[in-house]
């Protein structure tokens, strides 16, 4: 890979982490668009009926480790699901 | 954007779950020995930066935060249906193992983001990437969250009425306030699915060069 895209990606990375610990500071604790519009309903979340077994952590850490096994989980379970419908490539 | 449980009307939740199995399955059925092999890593990854990116929440006006779905990205640069199975992965990982999204809300959740998502996302961007192409992602994306959330008010306020108020939000709430925060949150969506597709197309544009399933299955397109 050229040295200028290797740049961009470090740069798109670190601002990435800088703007990580930003996301949490400022809008972790806001509502969004849909849990806005159940307060303006007056609708409370109920509890739900299937107790998951993992969340998305409460600080730095914990948020990350889950991001890292959301992470994995997704690229296996994507990558297994393309393989077992994919059509064999021709040429090999 | 997701539905927690306990929030729609069983019926609702029935329709939800009977549409989400149809088109899964034309998905499914679509790309059953059609699939590129080359689009299999690039699904991978794209589920995983997905998955990672819909945990940031980015504020918006009126002390509410959105964030980012992916599905109009997707779509643009694999194709509707190979979209709908990627987004159909991330939406299981975060309702089966995060509890983000309820598990009987996930029928209408794989159709607000997955289905809607992706369909808006490839329609609107074909027809408009003739035009200019970083407006026409930026479109198809603000659209794909746009008509999503105005999905998702409809099936609020209808769940309202079938059950006489006990589920729901009544229309004259949802409809405002699901549009206002969703037009401000797809400008989020918008500013990122173009940005990362710039990004591709000038680091690995072979990527989105690669051949994808169309929505009518006869047909197999190249974009760029």
């Amino acid at each position: 890979m050229k040295v200028p895209y290797l740049k961009a990606i470090l740069a798109v990375l670190l601002i990435l982490a800088v703007g990580l610990v930003l996301f949490f500071a400022f809008s972790s604790e806001l509502a969004d668009g849909l849990e806005k519009t159940m307060e303006r309903g007056n609708v409370e979340e109920e509890e739900p009926f299937f107790r998951a077994p993992l969340d998305y952590g409460s600080d730095y850490f914990t948020a990350f480790l889950a991001g890292l096994v959301g992470l994995v989980l997704t690229l296996l379970l994507t990558i297994g699901l393309g393989m077992s419908v994919r059509r064999r490539n021709e040429r090999t | 954007m997701h539905i927690p449980d306990g929030l729609m009307d069983p019926f609702l939740v029935g329709v939800g779950w009977v549409i989400a199995i149809v088109f899964v399955g034309i998905a499914i059925y679509t790309a059953n020995k059609r699939l590129d092999e080359r689009q299999i890593p690039v699904m991978g990854v794209l589920a995983a930066a997905v998955f990672v990116a819909q945990m940031l929440n980015f504020p918006v006006l009126g002390g509410t935060s959105g964030h980012f779905v992916g599905a109009a990205l997707i779509a643009i640069i694999l194709g509707p249906w190979t979209a709908m199975i990627v987004m159909l992965t991330i939406l299981l990982v975060q309702g089966l193992v995060f509890g983000d999204g309820g598990i009987t809300a996930l029928g209408l959740n794989i159709l607000n983001m997955a289905i809607v998502g992706s369909f808006v996302g490839w329609s609107v961007f074909r027809g408009l990437r003739s035009q200019n192409l970083e407006i026409a992602v930026f479109m198809a994306s603000w659209l794909s969250i746009f008509l999503g959330a105005a999905l998702c008010a409809t099936e609020l306020s209808l769940s309202y009425t079938v059950s006489g108020g006990t589920y729901g939000i009544v229309g004259t709430i949802a409809f405002p306030a699901m549009l206002g925060y969703h037009a401000l949150i797809g400008i989020g969506e918008g500013i990122i699915s173009t940005g990362t597709y710039v990004f591709i197309s000038r680091v690995s544009p072979e990527v989105l060069k690669m051949p994808k399933l169309a929505l009518f299955s006869k047909e197999e397109v190249s974009l760029q």
